[in-house]
Order: C-alpha cells, then structure tokens, then sequence
C-alpha cells in the first residue's frame, strides 16, 4: 500500500462506532432508540426527537446521487494529485444525506438520482474510508 | 416608531484592498476606524461600542480600547461568518434605541500572508471530518447547491455567469475595486474560464484578498447634527437553518427566507420598492439562491431573474454596483463592503456606479457555505 498522503479523519468518542463500521467493511450509523430516524454526521441528539438514545446499526449503503461536483482544484497538492475527482452528496435509502467521493464513474456519466452503492478503501491499517460506485 | 430607526449609520470607510501582504491587520484596523469616525465627525472617544472583534482579535474586546483609549459599555458578535460585523448592526441600532450604548464602531480587517490555496477545516480542532477528507472547498460547497438547483429548476451556467459579468461592470466603474482595471467581462468570458469545482467557472468565485473597512451607527437624534446625511435601517433579519450540510433539508433554500421575511416584514415595504441591493456573492450562486430566498422572484425563477442583465446598473435590480465580492473586493469580513456601497448609494456618493434617487436599498449577507444569512433594509433617515 503506497502512503496514503491526505488528511485523515479525527477519531472522537462520537464518531469512533462509525469508523469502526467502515474498518469492517460496513456503513454503521445512529438509529434512534426513540424514533425511527436514523442520524449522520454522529449527533449527540435526534434532531426529529431530541431523543439522546441511539444504536448503531448497519444500514444497505444503497443511495441515490442528491447532487455532485467534479472539484478541478484541491485544497493543496495531496488532493490537487486525484484532480478532478467527484465530491458526492449522496441520500442513503433509511433517510441521511452522507457527502463522499464518487469512483468507478467518469464525471459526464455523472447525474443526479443515479443508484450508487457504497464501497470501502483501506486507506491505513487504522482507517478505512467509504466512496459510492455506480450501483 | 421601531428601534431600529432611532439608529442612523453616520461614517463609512474602506482601505485599500488587494493583497497587502505588507500591511498588518492592525494598520488595516486602525486606519479603517479612523476614517469612519473622520467621515462620521467623531473621534474615537465618542466610541463605547462595538460589534465583532478589536484589531488583534483577542476574545474580549479591550484590545479596542487598549489601541483607541475608549472604554467600551457594550459589545456584541454574530455568527453570520463574513457578514458577522453587518449582521451585528441590527443588534448595535437596538442596543442604540434601548440606551446601552451611544456610538458603536463595527469594523473589519486583514492584511498579511493570504493563503488562498490553504486546506479549509484542515484537520485541526473544530473541522468536520466528514467533509475534510473528501477534499472540499468553498467552492465545491457551492458547487453542490449549484449542480442540484440547475437540475430542479433548469437554472444554466450563463445565468451563473450574468451575475459575475454585472459584478465586473461594475466594478469597472469603481476606481476602488480591485477588478475593474482589467475591463468588463462577457458571458462567454465566464463560461470558458477554467473550472474550479464543476459546474463553477473561476469567474463565478470570489476573488481572496486583504483590506479592511469600518462603519459607525448612533442616534439617529445625534445623527442630526454630524457631518453625512444619515442611513438607517428599516428592518432587518437572521436565519440559520443548518450547520452541517449533512443536515440541510435541501441545499437550494436557506436561512435567506426567514431573514427576508422577517426584514421586509418589519420594514413594510414591498421588494419590487427595492433599487439597489447588495448580496453576498462569494459565489455566483450565492445571489441567485438569495434573491428567490428573499422574495424578489419565485424560487427556482432566479436564473431567468438574472438574464439580460438585469443586475446591472440600468436593470431590473441593480446589485453589488460596487463590484462585490467577485470583483470588487473580498477581503476580512466583507459584509462591511455591501453595507458601506449602499449607504453610498443612499448618501448619493458613489459616484460613476450611482444608481439614480435611489431612495430604498437592501443588503443579504451569507456566511459560511448558506449556514448564517441577515438581511437588511436601509434607507435616509
């Protein structure tokens, strides 16, 4: 595995389920324990219930496209390397928006409503990150 | 009468702007609130106000008087990103009207190294890491409200482009803008300018600069007697509807709706009463968003709105006639700049970008990527 060169995300007590999902190969996120609203990003709260109780539970990791942008300037060489690469804002199947890169798709076969499923990248033998792939 | 008509805006200033890497943010501070008070007739013992931070942005604001000699009795921040300071004068008119303080300086400045390539939210304390592992910018935080109101509502990169191509014009006419002496730009000249983050061009993003810039609100009684015609508002607004965009219901339609309808609604006139306007145009598709949030057509008509140059000194709406933020300046919080063109306006100072007996003037400001908005109605008093 060549050094993976970008930023990586901050580990917190909050997000650390979430990341410990991805690292098995599975999108985990909140589901109320009071409602039936699933949350990300990680919450402390049910913005539907104010409820603070919730489990994680894996979720399909089936979505649709919300909207994209094909980024052709990065925020500094590590990501200027990858460019263009698709920024994907993606409307998961139980209900939360979850924003990611798309890959396995060239940026004009991009579309908004499209099926995208997701995919896991071992980046570190401590994180792996989540993309979407054309499903 | 409402509080915030007993507080008239009496002195405006702007810096320099550009690049300024060889001036510090304290010169930039100073000079700024020296000329404000000078264009006002105060000085700076006449200050015991402030909105927004002093000249070396400590978190309690006694580096003002540390630097000016004037006690403060009353300061106030807002969360409105790059339009926090003008937002905040809403809350200094009301702190005005209700006697907590007598004259309130709302000031901004940068100067030093810019950076504009420097990663955003870059990891430290306080970013997302949901979104800055992904590699996104400002303008990719745009681009995705842009790419899904083109799909919902048939909006195009030309409309996209009518809005830096009338922010160019005007800015040609605007000695003061750092764009203008490269000459006006077309519709086409925006389109085929390399992409940033897709669907916007380079000439759809704001410029990044350094400068500063100051205004001074009072009584409007007290105004009376100084030296400038006084402005003040007739209403005026905020709205939050998200932080993370994670969480926005929809990225087409913001906190602009309820900060518009609260202004419009306090002010009791109508939008087509409007003459000239400043919003905030950090992207191109910043204005067109905030003029449907805003009432001034229906959602999703704001790039038809747009067309055939009806942003432009002359047209349906004449907004940013100081070249805004795409070429005008972009430096600090420069929700500053929008309010100092309107007072102009207002005032009949601006000059080669004066909009005609401009009687009613209105300035949105976003912050953030859509996260914070204020709106505000300015008029004589």
């Amino acid at each position: 595995m060549t050094q993976y060169n970008k930023p990586l995300p901050e580990i917190t007590l909050l997000n650390e389920p979430f990341w410990e999902g991805t690292k098995a190969h599975e999108l985990r996120l909140q589901l109320c324990d009071d409602c039936p609203e699933y949350r990300f990003t990680p919450k402390d709260v049910c913005s539907t219930c104010s409820s603070v109780n919730a489990t994680w539970t894996p979720v399909s990791g089936d979505g649709t496209v919300y909207s994209y942008s094909v980024v052709h300037r990065g925020p500094g060489p590590a990501f200027q390397e990858d460019a263009p690469y698709i920024v994907v804002m993606v409307d998961l199947a139980e209900g939360p928006r979850i924003l990611s890169h798309m890959t396995g798709c060239e940026p004009e076969d991009m579309k908004i409503g499209m099926p995208v499923t997701v995919v896991f990248e071992d980046v570190t033998p401590e994180i792996t990150l989540y993309k979407f792939r054309p499903a | 009468m409402s509080d915030l008509r007993q507080a008239a805006i009496v002195g405006v200033y702007m810096t320099e702007q550009g690049g300024l890497q060889d001036r510090t943010t304290g010169s930039l501070y100073a000079e700024a609130v020296k000329g404000a008070l000078e264009d006002a007739g105060l000085k700076a013992h006449d200050i015991d106000g402030i909105i927004g931070a002093g000249p070396e942005g400590a978190g309690i604001v006694g580096d003002f008087t540390d630097a000016f000699g004037s006690p403060l009795r009353f300061h106030a921040q807002t969360g409105v990103g790059a339009s926090s300071s003008s937002a905040g004068m809403g809350i200094a008119a009301m702190a005005i009207a209700h006697g907590y303080t007598d004259v309130v300086i709302v000031p901004t400045a940068s100067g030093g190294a810019v950076h504009p390539n420097a990663p955003r939210r870059g990891g430290g304390p306080g970013g997302n890491p949901f979104e800055y592992i992904w590699g996104t910018t400002r303008a990719s935080d745009y681009a995705l409200a842009a790419r899904r109101h083109m799909h919902d509502y048939g909006t195009t990169s030309e409309h996209l482009a009518e809005v830096a191509v009338a922010a160019r014009k005007h800015a040609t006419l605007n000695p003061a803008s750092i764009m203008g002496e490269r000459g006006e730009i077309t519709i086409e000249d925006v389109v085929n300018s390399p992409v940033i983050a897709d669907p916007l061009h380079r000439y759809d993003c704001c410029l990044v600069n350094n400068g500063g810039g100051a205004i001074v609100m009072t009584s409007l009684e007290r105004a009376r007697d100084l030296r400038k015609t006084p402005v003040v508002m007739l209403g005026w607004g905020q709205g939050f509807t998200f932080y993370d965009p994670m969480s926005a219901p929809t990225l087409t339609s913001f906190g602009g709706v309820m900060a518009a309808d609260t202004a419009f609604g306090q002010a009791g006139v109508r939008r087509e009463d409007i003459q000239v306007a400043g919003i905030s145009d950090h992207f191109s598709i910043d204005v067109i968003i905030e003029l449907e949030d805003a009432g001034f057509c229906a959602k999703g008509e704001g790039g038809p709105f747009v067309e055939g140059g009806a942003l432009q000194i002359g047209g349906r709406l004449p907004t940013n006639t100081d070249g805004g933020y795409l070429s005008g300046s972009h430096g600090a919080a420069c929700g500053l700049y929008t309010v100092t063109e309107l007072v102009r306006q207002l005032r009949g100072e601006a000059a080669d970008h004066q909009v005609p007996n401009v009687e009613l003037a209105y300035a949105h400001g976003t912050g953030g990527a859509f996260q914070g908005q204020y709106s505000a109605i300015f008029a004589r008093g």
